[in-house]
């Protein structure tokens, strides 16, 4: 369904960027470049401290913070300058910005889970590996028992 | 700046126009890839669940060192740097069609457009070649007691922890590790292959629009808009696919 | 009135009209319609809103006549139907719904009922309906992908309708299919080819709630004619945004859930397995959860009972303030508690699962959102029970479902409150209190919400009328009936008598409901039958129902009553018209009604 430019859902026009936005655009690709290559360097710090003798594992947590961050910097960058979302007005970029809020409680509740998997994992006796008991009695389990 | 007044004296609310002055076309596609968002963050998420129910997990540097035509040569990591700038630079292609068209300028989109989809078919042959690398690299593992040679799939991973001093033709033998690592891996890079795949069509279907003057004639090049926003959506997955199976 | 007499004006090209153009370029190709184009492939929210509502039905009847025939067996499990074995064949040998069966039965009936019927069919039919009326716009946004989204939603049909028919049955695991019993073709017969076929038509329904969602939002946002601002909006149109708010944004992670569940099916992966033994057989699975796929699947369920929920909620507000003659109480508060629903509804998802194996200290935050989602509710009752307060009611069959709306609300919400606590919910967790509880709150009540939809949009939809004395025998029967039969099962389910089970006979402690199953029983065989009343009524009255003569039968307010009594596709035949003033101006300055479209006078007061 398109339609045409003379659109009344448009109030004004854009004014179409010159020399300075292709400036900008590389601007951007460098930027993002960079902090690629930092990401990658500290990927290889863990790397040679995984290697040595007993690595720091809250050092290793913390450069993998820092990545995160870097990570979440380059997603700024691409959806800001790349798909133009910074140069809509502030109530496009608030409907977008804002549901990803959704995401905090979505990403916490999953991870604590998986952390208290493995904590059961790890201490009750039900949860371990241990498929050789269910051969002395195959039939203990019902198939597909749980519901 | 006249933008700015026009900003500040609009009622954006009040019905008859758009609120965020974008027509209908490209807000759809905003919430697309926000619903897509969703896709994915749940794809992701599931994995780090997983991945922290876990007691060990393959260090990406280990699991992805090879390089093509460099034989054995430990490589951590070097592949799918390549990789991601070539997704990058795909990206950037991307901007300047979107930013020739602004400027109505057939010629320049038809060439950043061509980039942009040989950027879109190389990243395709750079993952072809790393599963089929990670599928058919043969890895020693013990498994029961006996060493076997297992490559990387959905239900096999030869990547797990070490067995110190067992050895076999010269290489370290490895336990098994956790099945979910090859499944997760190739189910999300899968899925965003397909959408890379998708965004590569997309483009061609508007490569050839435009090389037959469709925009010219409407009068805009608000298509290719939209495809832009679906190719860059591509690129910002990669940044979190990458982050979360070969960063960290 | 006609297509032409639109054409004749709409295009006048005054820059200050709000027509939308394009759609009026779009609309110069449908002066001659064929067959194909008006009723099959039609891209007019009118008939895709008739589409969606008459396929609903359908399933509606196929859905509900499984729940009566598992609810015979439910109540007479001693007796044999020799009908059971002439409709089900093998399923059914010796008249009696053998074990497997009835799972799969339940399965469908709830994935028909909630997703075929209350999402598809009633935010399908009104957003579609409502929308581009109530809101002042030609038609959807993209009348394209709107007609797609219906056919997308045709296409899941087929493939879940033929999945009634394969050899091994439909899928038979729930309508919440969890793992590892839906994951493995080995464990029944109702895992096999059937969970696939319904995995895949579940994408396909997904793909046509997104098409269908994005189209509603981008619309209300962007096609609200002038002067509609976001505050002069039906309370309608805002349920529905929410609605596909809530739509777009949890279904994606049902997909994906389905895709990893597709996966471990087929291709061998572990995401939801690990250490399994089925028949005597280890399966090498190792390392998944199967909470992961609860925690996927309801993080789209729980958004998903208010996707059903929330049309209901906003059409009851206009039925009820339109048929009150009485301004909508709390306009605002009514919108806020919408939004702070739609929020919450992402919160809580977990506490579907206390008692699944869910971390008890997660459970607790799980605990709290929940019991928040009481305030909202809470508001939403006091505002409808304050604007039926010294109204002018006008008991229309469409007010009646309304007001019959509020009270099942209110019942079936009470109940949601005991649920929600951790602790009480480890005694009553899959037993018939839930039952009860969902079927009244979810179930009825959206029925009700549909209910007075239809009565209330009938004459918009089709220039008739509903007969109304079977409305009302409709009404009173559906009313009573849904209290006979959920209200018991309250009484079961504290006393523990778990859901799932065939038969209960041989069971001494719930031996003593068996004559409560069979009234049960008994009562929903009446309730269906009513509703076939009500289909009698639907399908006669489109053709030989009475006329409506006038453009705005009920006096009320909003933009669909300024249209023709059968408006063409672009719905108004001039411009569109400008609005002036909110929706509920009912009972004002002596004068029963204000349409919207009246500019505000210049002594008026204010409301």
């Amino acid at each position: 369904m398109d339609h045409q430019s003379e659109s009344t859902e448009i109030t004004f026009h854009h004014a179409p960027g010159g020399d300075d936005t292709v400036k900008r655009i590389i601007r951007t690709t460098i930027l993002l470049s960079v902090i690629t290559i930092i990401e990658l360097a500290l990927g290889f710090v863990i790397y040679f401290m995984h290697k040595g003798e007993n690595p720091s594992h809250t050092l290793i947590l913390f450069i993998k913070g820092v990545i995160v961050i870097l990570s979440l910097a380059k997603a700024f960058y691409i959806v800001s300058i790349f798909m133009h979302l910074g140069d809509e007005i502030k109530n496009l970029i608030m409907t977008i910005v804002v549901p990803l809020a959704l995401f905090i409680w979505f990403i916490t509740a999953f991870i604590w889970e998986g952390s208290s998997w493995l904590n059961l994992r790890n201490t009750d006796g039900h949860s371990k590996p241990n498929i050789e008991k269910h051969q002395a009695a195959p039939e203990g389990k019902k198939p597909g028992g749980v519901e | 700046m006249a933008t700015a007044q026009a900003q500040l004296e609009t009622k954006w609310w009040s019905g008859g126009k758009s609120p965020f002055n974008v027509e209908y076309g490209k807000l759809m596609m905003w919430y697309f890839l926000m619903s897509d968002t969703f896709t994915f963050g749940a794809f992701l998420i599931s994995y780090g669940t997983i991945r922290f129910s876990q007691n060990f997990w393959p260090d990406p540097n280990h699991v992805f060192n090879a390089f093509p035509f460099a034989g054995h040569a430990n490589l951590p990591l070097a592949f799918v740097s390549l990789m991601t700038f070539i997704l990058i630079i795909s990206s950037v292609t991307m901007v300047l069609a979107v930013h020739a068209g602004h400027h109505m300028d057939r010629k320049g989109v038809i060439k950043w457009m061509i980039w942009t989809i040989l950027g879109g078919f190389a990243f395709l042959a750079c993952q072809a070649w790393e599963w089929t690398h990670l599928i058919t690299g043969e890895h020693a593992v013990m498994i029961d007691g006996q060493i076997k040679e297992i490559g990387t799939t959905v239900s096999m991973n030869p990547w797990g922890p070490a067995i110190k001093g067992v050895m076999h033709d010269g290489h370290q033998v490895y336990s098994t590790g956790p099945v979910a690592f090859g499944g997760y891996f190739f189910g999300i890079t899968g899925f965003h292959g397909f959408h890379v795949f998708s965004g590569v069509v997309i483009n061609i279907v508007m490569l050839i629009m435009t090389v037959n003057g469709v925009f010219d004639r409407k009068g805009h090049y608000q298509m290719i808009e939209k495809a832009g926003l679906y190719w860059h959506f591509v690129d910002l997955v990669w940044v979190f696919v990458f982050l979360c199976f070969y960063l960290i | 009135m006609s297509e032409s007499s639109l054409h004749g004006h709409g295009h006048e090209g005054v820059v200050s009209s709000h027509t939308h153009e394009a759609h009026d370029v779009h609309h110069h190709h449908h002066h001659e319609e064929s067959f194909i184009s008006k009723y099959v492939f039609s891209q007019d929210h009118k008939m895709i809103a008739k589409q969606f509502l008459i396929t609903g039905m359908i399933w509606a009847v196929i859905g509900g006549l499984f729940s009566v025939l598992f609810r015979l067996q439910l109540g007479y499990p001693d007796m044999s139907f020799p009908i059971l074995e002439d409709i089900f064949g093998k399923w059914a040998a010796g008249g009696r719904i053998s074990n497997d069966f009835y799972y799969a039965l339940v399965t469908m009936h709830g994935t028909i009922l909630v997703f075929f019927v209350l999402t598809a069919g009633l935010s399908g039919t009104f957003a579609n309906l409502l929308i581009p009326l109530q809101i002042g716009a030609r038609d959807m946004a993209s009348p394209m992908l709107n007609m797609l989204s219906y056919w997308f939603f045709f296409l899941a049909s087929i493939i879940m309708f033929s999945s009634l028919f394969i050899q091994t049955g439909p899928a038979s695991g729930g309508w919440t299919i969890y793992p590892p019993l839906s994951a493995l073709g080995q464990a029944t017969d109702g895992s096999k080819l059937g969970m696939d076929f319904w995995l895949v038509s579940m994408a396909m329904f997904i793909v046509s709630s997104l098409l269908g969602g994005l189209n509603y939002i981008s619309t209300i946002l962007n096609m609200r004619t002038k002067g509609m601002s976001m505050t002069r909006m039906p309370l309608t149109i805002w349920a529905i945004f929410f609605t596909a708010v809530l739509g777009v944004l949890s279904f994606p992670v049902l997909l994906s859930g389905a895709i990893l569940l597709l996966f471990d099916r087929n291709l061998g992966t572990s995401f939801y397995l690990s250490e399994i033994v089925v028949k005597g057989e280890i399966l090498p699975n190792e390392g998944g959860s199967p909470i992961l796929f609860q925690h996927l699947f309801w993080f789209l369920g729980h958004p998903e009972v208010y996707i059903i929920l929330m049309p209901a909620l906003g059409m009851v507000s206009e039925v009820m303030s339109v048929n009150s003659r009485k301004p909508i109480f709390g306009y605002l508060a009514m919108v806020g508690s919408l939004f702070a629903i739609c929020i919450l509804a992402f919160l809580v998802w977990a506490h579907h699962m206390f008692v699944t194996g869910l971390n008890p200290f997660l459970g607790a935050f799980f605990v709290l959102l929940t019991l928040l989602i009481a305030v909202p509710s809470a508001i939403k009752v006091f505002n409808w029970l304050t604007t039926l307060w010294r109204g002018n009611l006008r008991f229309t069959p469409a007010m009646l479902f309304a007001i019959g709306f509020v009270s099942l609300f209110i019942s079936g919400g009470l109940t949601g409150i005991f649920l929600g606590n951790s602790t009480l919910d480890l005694h009553l967790h899959d037993t018939y209190f839930v039952v009860a509880h969902f079927h009244i709150v979810m179930g009825v009540a959206s029925f009700f919400g549909m209910f007075a939809g239809v009565y209330h949009w009938f004459p918009k939809m089709y220039g008739r009328y509903l007969n109304n004395n079977l409305a009302y025998i409709h009404f009173w029967v559906t009313m009573i009936g849904a209290y006979l039969i959920f209200w018991p099962m309250h009484y079961s389910g504290l006393a523990g008598m778990p859901r799932r089970y065939t038969d209960y006979s041989n069971w001494h402690s719930f031996n003593q409901f068996a004559g409560m199953s069979r009234f049960i029983s008994s009562v929903a065989m009446v309730v269906f039958a009513v509703q076939l009343l009500f289909l009698f009524n639907f399908f006669y009255s489109i053709w030989k129902g009475r006329k409506v003569t006038s453009t705005n039968p009920w006096g009320a307010n909003t933009l669909e009553w300024t249209t023709p009594v059968n408006p063409g596709h672009g719905n108004w035949p001039g411009e569109i018209p400008e609005v002036h003033r909110w929706a509920y101006d009912y009972g004002k300055d002596g004068r029963e009604y204000i349409s919207q479209i009246e500019p505000v006078g210049a002594n008026e007061s204010k409301h």
